[in-house]
């Protein structure tokens, strides 16, 4: 039935890609090296031998010298809790980005960063009294904060059951800027934390502790269900509400489903790094541009990516200047803000 | 957890025999807002049925709403014996497979992704391609004549090889009923072909076609039946012969149009004249054309479009210009195929003419059979034009033409050209008014 015809074979050459096996194990090794790296680097310098011999140690429950304390206590739990906070990050603009179709997407520009901190930082208030309650309230008080602001920005952006990404973006600055205005407001009547909440909410990860770390791996495991096993109706949904139903997706449903995952993975993440942003927004665009749109891809190597980029943010914002450290939101909005820009600049529809 | 996803997957019952796609008394709309009522129409499959309509009238409002795009208000709408409202998003596609109007927003999968993408609703979540998903796959690329595009990027490609890569993915569905909204709005001439003679081939094999198409020719050249659907509802519903006719024509689309046998096919051709709106307004005067064999015919339509009322000398059943002239719905003379002029006709003309503001003799050859018309332009004393002058050559009653030719100039008649004929009437009228 196939018939020959005269249209000439187009010579538009192939893009070659990375294959995905060797791109994620590369990454993989890439992000140990990471690891490596954030521990050994900082104010005091680390070998590489005495990382894994503290590490070997503090895992036989043998005594070790009080250099170990800084590497199982303070260096480790910092290094790995930027790895999972930038991979949550990561994944979720994954996630926002193929909902909405769009490079531009991503939980601090939807305005999902700010309502996740506002829901955390309301939490804060409430228990200023109560440490304990926090571990797990300030996630639960992000997780509700990030639903309700992305269920808002979405129903003030859809017109007819349209979702235009102009609007989407809009509404998402509107928000956010509501919201940072709340944010001062909870502030100034609750002097006593303004000034916990003023580091927190300009993202960093000195207070990074084993507990936490525990609260963002449950968070990004739970988050990483449905990426990781819905990769090709993630796939399908790229090509539009109507079509991705045609092909078999139930639609409504499996929104929500992402909304939520997105929200939790941001929730996690703000919950204990503040509100980092532009690493949501980076990973995704910067793993397409090099293994293409295919989630069976993007999902892993952007978990992978999004973890490599925090730590050496996370490295940067403490050796740059040390021995005064910077937040590590500023070190990502300087780099983040400029490629978003470049993003608009180029046309948001190349994703 | 293995065998309950296999499970899952297993293929749908799909019988030739059983229905297809059932409209019963249909309502269709987007939420409150209905926009076709009382659609009754059922596609069996091999059948490939062509909806037929002006734009906006609903036609594929009425496809979406068996895929969920639009939302089905009242009655009932079925594929394969179950009410749409009942299927899942995965059991649905894999039944109907969709080729969209617009082809969706397309990201840097390769082509042959791209069309994969189409095996989703038969593959459990964890679920990887199989050989036989990838054969089916190549297939569907070769039907569509993409296979060559196989490792390129779509985002890089034209509408019309993503058109076809679109229907490769629905194909790739493997459907037993196929919804085409305008298949070929975006292909040349030789993939519209190719790709409407595979949907042909699709429904003959059994599977159930519904399309939306503009292109009323080739509507009814590769469809079973024609539906038209205006004015808030289906109309006639038909063999294509049946369903395109000047009337209908003017009636749906406000288009006057002859509709002739298609010549190669044996099934029928629309060939649109003008359109109704274009000869509203106040008469600019009257004009008789004297033409025939096709001579006439684009005259009548300038006049027409011009805003003169047109009248037509003694025209043959069966000639072009009769056709044209019957569709424009002018007065004139009929002769029998091939007739002669009869005293009868030749008097019925000089009514016409004597009528009218000006007489234009069109480049027509006189014989026997049609000298009545010229006799009574020369004679009518009415203003006259000539288109091209005259000339022996087309004098076939040796002489009697030319000596009337003659006495029409002696009494001052006018000549111009095919393009000028219009500002002559225009002149000859402004004098005479």
């Amino acid at each position: 039935m196939a018939l020959r015809t005269p249209s000439p074979v187009s010579p538009v050459p192939v893009r070659a890609r990375v294959p995905i096996p060797v791109a994620l194990v590369v990454l993989a090794a890439m992000l140990g090296l990471a690891v490596v790296a954030g521990v050994g680097f900082g104010a005091v310098r680390v070998s590489l031998a005495e990382v894994f011999a503290a590490l070997g140690r503090a895992l036989s429950g043998a005594g070790g010298p009080t250099s170990d304390a800084v590497i199982i206590d303070i260096r480790l739990p910092r290094v790995l809790l930027a790895a999972l906070v930038g991979a949550s990050l990561a994944t979720a603009g994954v996630l926002y980005q193929a909902l909405f179709r769009n490079p531009l997407a991503d939980p601090y520009i939807l305005g999902v960063s700010s309502g996740a901190g506002l829901g955390a930082i309301g939490v804060i208030v409430a228990t200023s009294s109560a440490t304990a309650l926090r571990y797990f309230g300030v996630p639960a008080g992000a997780f509700l904060g990030a639903i309700l602001t992305i269920v808002l920005v979405v129903k003030l952006a859809s017109w007819r059951g349209r979702l235009e990404i102009t609007s989407l973006l809009l509404a998402g600055v509107a928000i956010s800027y509501t919201l940072a205005a709340l944010t001062s407001f909870v502030m100034v009547f609750s002097r006593e934390s303004m000034l916990a909440i003023v580091f927190w909410m300009m993202g960093g990860l000195t207070d990074a502790s084993w507990q936490y770390v525990g609260v963002v791996a449950v968070m990004l495991a739970f988050g990483l269900v449905l990426p990781l096993t819905s990769t090709r109706a993630l796939n399908v949904m790229l090509l539009g509400d109507e079509r991705a139903s045609q092909l078999g997706v139930d639609v409504e449903r499996f929104k929500r489903l992402v909304l939520a995952a997105a929200s939790l993975l941001t929730a996690g993440a703000v919950a204990v790094s503040g509100l980092i942003g532009f690493i949501g927004l980076m990973t995704p665009h910067a793993v397409r541009l090099a293994l293409g749109p295919d989630h069976r891809a993007l999902v892993p190597a952007s978990v992978l990516v999004g973890a490599i980029i925090m730590v050496a943010a996370d490295l940067a914002a403490r050796t740059v200047l040390a021995p005064v450290e910077i937040p590590v939101g500023i070190v990502t909005a300087l780099t983040g803000g400029p490629f978003f820009v470049w993003l608009l600049v180029r046309g948001s529809r190349s994703l | 957890m293995s065998a309950v996803l296999a499970s899952a997957d297993g293929p749908l019952p799909f019988d030739p025999h059983g229905p297809g796609i059932e409209f019963c008394d249909a309502s269709v709309g987007y939420s409150a807002r209905t926009v076709l009522a009382g659609v009754t129409l059922d596609i069996a499959h091999g059948d490939l049925v062509g909806l037929v309509g002006p734009n906006g009238a609903g036609k594929s409002t009425l496809l979406r709403c068996l895929t969920g795009g639009s939302d089905l208000l009242g009655g009932s709408a079925r594929v394969a014996g179950i009410p749409v409202g009942e299927l899942s998003a995965r059991d649905r596609a894999r039944l109907i497979g969709v080729l969209p109007q617009t082809p969706p927003t397309v990201f840097a999968f390769t082509a042959e992704e791209y069309v994969a993408l189409g095996r989703h609703p038969h593959l459990a979540a964890l679920e990887r391609h199989s050989p036989a998903d990838e054969a089916i796959v190549l297939r569907v690329m070769g039907q569509t004549d993409t296979a060559r595009l196989a490792g390129q990027r779509v985002d890089t490609l034209s509408g019309g090889d993503l058109q076809r890569l679109t229907l490769a993915q629905a194909l790739a569905q493997e459907p037993s009923i196929l919804l085409l909204d305008e298949p070929v709005s975006q292909l040349d001439l030789n993939h519209r072909l190719q790709v409407l003679d595979l949907v042909r081939d699709l429904a003959d094999s059994g599977l159930a076609v519904l399309g939306v198409f503009h292109d009323l020719d080739l509507a009814a050249r590769y469809s079973d039946t024609l539906a038209v659907v205006h004015d808030g509802g289906l109309g006639v519903t038909g063999t294509p012969a049946e369903v395109l006719t000047p009337d209908l024509v003017r009636k749906v689309f406000a288009v006057r149009a002859v509709v002739a046998p298609d010549v190669v096919t044996g099934s029928v051709s629309v060939i649109p004249v003008l359109r109704e709106a274009a000869t509203e307004g106040p008469s600019k005067g009257s004009v008789l054309v004297v033409g025939g064999s096709g001579a006439a015919a684009p005259l009548m339509r300038r006049l027409a479009l011009a805003g003169y009322t047109v009248r037509a000398a003694a025209l043959n059943r069966g000639d072009v210009d009769q056709a044209v002239a019957e569709t424009l719905g002018i007065e004139y003379a009929v002769l029998p195929p091939f007739g002669e002029i009869t005293p009868d006709a030749e008097e019925r003309v000089r009514e016409l003419a004597s009528s009218s503001d000006a007489v234009l003799v069109a480049e027509v050859p006189f014989g026997r059979a049609n000298l009545g018309n010229l006799r009574v332009a020369v004679s009518a004393a009415r203003p006259l034009v000539f288109v091209n002058g005259f000339n022996e050559s087309r004098d076939y009653c040796e002489g009697q033409a030319i000596a009337l030719v003659r006495e029409a100039m002696h009494r001052g008649a006018h000549t111009a050209t095919f393009e000028a004929a219009l500002d002559a009437i225009g002149s000859v009228i402004d004098r005479r008014l």
